[in-house]
């Protein structure tokens, strides 16, 4: 295995350790400062996540309330991204399909079935491989939810005009400056975690996601008598 | 009108957990040092296993190292590790202390030569059923899907990568194994796991144990039950002395 410290990024906490790093020989100064910054870092990622929830608590309502008519409609859900994204949508879709506690409901991540993908990737062009899967499976009460922490992946846009223009709902998690998520008329809803950490922007996009669910359960659970909402 | 439940207000990340994730990331940074691969499992969890490894993979923050790691989510994960583990290795769970899989895997591990690392939330592992437990004291079955667990690994693969800056550090210590004294080296009783049932020689069977493959008496164990691929033995100057309870077969 290749040891190529050379071309590492130098931390802000280097200075921390006036001593020649390659002689270093006790380890206790640098735990001590790796137990701080995960602390501090684990605070700044709840800070995070309330402050997304706060900001976002009109339209996550509103979204789950209508994510539970489509669903109690017999709607799926489609959940997209890239990357660790694509590893977060995963994980959202399994909340609403397989969740704790809760009313399960059909839904699954189009990033999860490699053949899918790979055919759709080498074929059509990566940036087609959630658009051609919207068309193939998509009815109109259906839900799509994209995840970025950029905003402006091409796969998600794409896909997410085309899933609009077939009637489904459309949800955009986004990041940093909100990207091109963030002006696309597209979105029925669209959430920017406003962070420059696509760390911290994760963690708060699955909070987001969890509390859509939350909402969605609450107004599945009631009995559609007088429920007019 | 919503009876949300507000996200807990304590720290996420307290005292104990901090120090815990702190030696657990010196210790995955000097294992990768060492050429190791993470090998990830979360058969509950499955997106869980592949985050971790395209975080390692494929570091978010430009410039850093592609560590390797790999999630092995086929339906038999302890299968699947026990044939990708090589000493030296680090297997990472992501699941409940109650997850069978996982906890066969873990009890599996030391054979195998696995540095062990159990990421969960719920009731906590029993003391030593892995080298790090990182661990979430929380009841609530949902904490999986709220971003709890993806902190988690975030803050190990950010630590880990702080620990390549100090390469001092990551060289091989005074009290590893240097010499035939060491105790953990030594054929104090080493868990093994047999590779090669005994077959015409008599007794002597192949089993893996933290320092590789070697042929062992097994003619000290009970002859009233047949000696399987994957049961578990304690090794003992060039014998296997007694067998581990397969209580979870």
């Amino acid at each position: 295995m290749t040891s190529d410290f050379s071309g590492q990024e130098p931390e802000a906490t280097s200075f921390l350790y006036p001593f020649i790093e390659s002689e270093e020989t006790d380890a206790t100064s640098l735990l001590d400062d790796l137990a701080a910054s995960a602390r501090g870092k684990a605070t700044e990622s709840a800070r995070l996540q309330r402050e997304s929830l706060d900001e976002y608590a009109a339209g996550l309502t509103a979204a789950g309330t209508a994510m539970a008519q489509r669903f109690l409609r017999g709607g799926r859900l489609y959940t997209l991204g890239n990357g660790g994204s694509s590893t977060d949508a995963a994980t959202l879709a399994s909340l609403f399909s397989r969740p704790a506690r809760g009313r399960p409901v059909a839904a699954w991540s189009l990033a999860a079935d490699e053949a899918v993908v790979t055919a759709l990737g080498t074929d059509v062009g990566f940036d087609l491989i959630f658009k051609r899967q919207i068309i193939a499976h998509a009815r109109d009460r259906d839900v799509a939810i994209a995840l970025s922490t950029s905003g402006n992946s091409e796969d998600l846009m794409t896909a997410i005009t085309e899933a609009k223009q077939r009637g489904l709902l459309t949800i955009g998690f986004s990041g940093h400056d909100g990207g091109r998520m963030a002006a696309a008329d597209d979105l029925d809803f669209c959430w920017t975690v406003h962070s420059q950490s696509i760390h911290r922007i994760q963690e708060s996009h699955a909070m987001l996601g969890y509390r859509l669910w939350s909402v969605t359960q609450e107004h599945m659970a009631r009995p559609l008598t007088g429920a007019s909402a | 009108m919503t009876a949300i439940v507000p996200p807990p207000s304590g720290p996420f990340v307290d005292e104990g957990l901090s120090a815990d994730l702190a030696a657990a990331a010196l210790d995955l940074a000097r294992r990768f040092h060492d050429g190791a691969t993470l090998w990830v499992i979360s058969p509950q969890w499955e997106p869980h296993a592949h985050h971790v490894a395209v975080e390692f993979v494929h570091p978010v923050i430009v410039g850093k190292r592609a560590l390797p790691s790999v999630a092995l989510v086929e339906p038999d994960p302890v299968a699947q590790a026990r044939v990708a583990t090589s000493p030296g290795d680090l297997l990472l769970a992501v699941a409940s202390a109650d997850q069978p899989a996982v906890v066969d895997a873990m009890r599996r591990a030391p054979a195998w030569g696995a540095v062990t690392l159990w990421i969960g939330s719920g009731r906590r592992p029993p003391a030593g059923a892995a080298n790090h437990v990182l661990w979430i004291d929380s009841d609530d079955p949902m904490v999986p899907a709220t971003g709890r667990f993806v902190l988690m690994y975030h803050l190990l693969w950010e630590l880990t990568h702080v620990c390549f800056e100090h390469p001092g550090l990551l060289k091989p210590r005074e009290q590893d194994c240097t010499d035939e004294s060491c105790i953990t080296c030594g054929d104090e009783g080493r868990l093994g796991e047999i590779v090669l049932e005994p077959g015409d020689v008599a007794g002597q069977a192949l089993i893996r144990t933290a320092k590789g493959e070697e042929w062992v008496d097994t003619s000290l164990l009970d002859p009233s039950i047949p000696i399987r691929a994957n049961d578990l033995v304690l090794v003992h100057a060039g014998a296997a002395i007694s067998r581990l309870e397969e209580a979870l077969r």
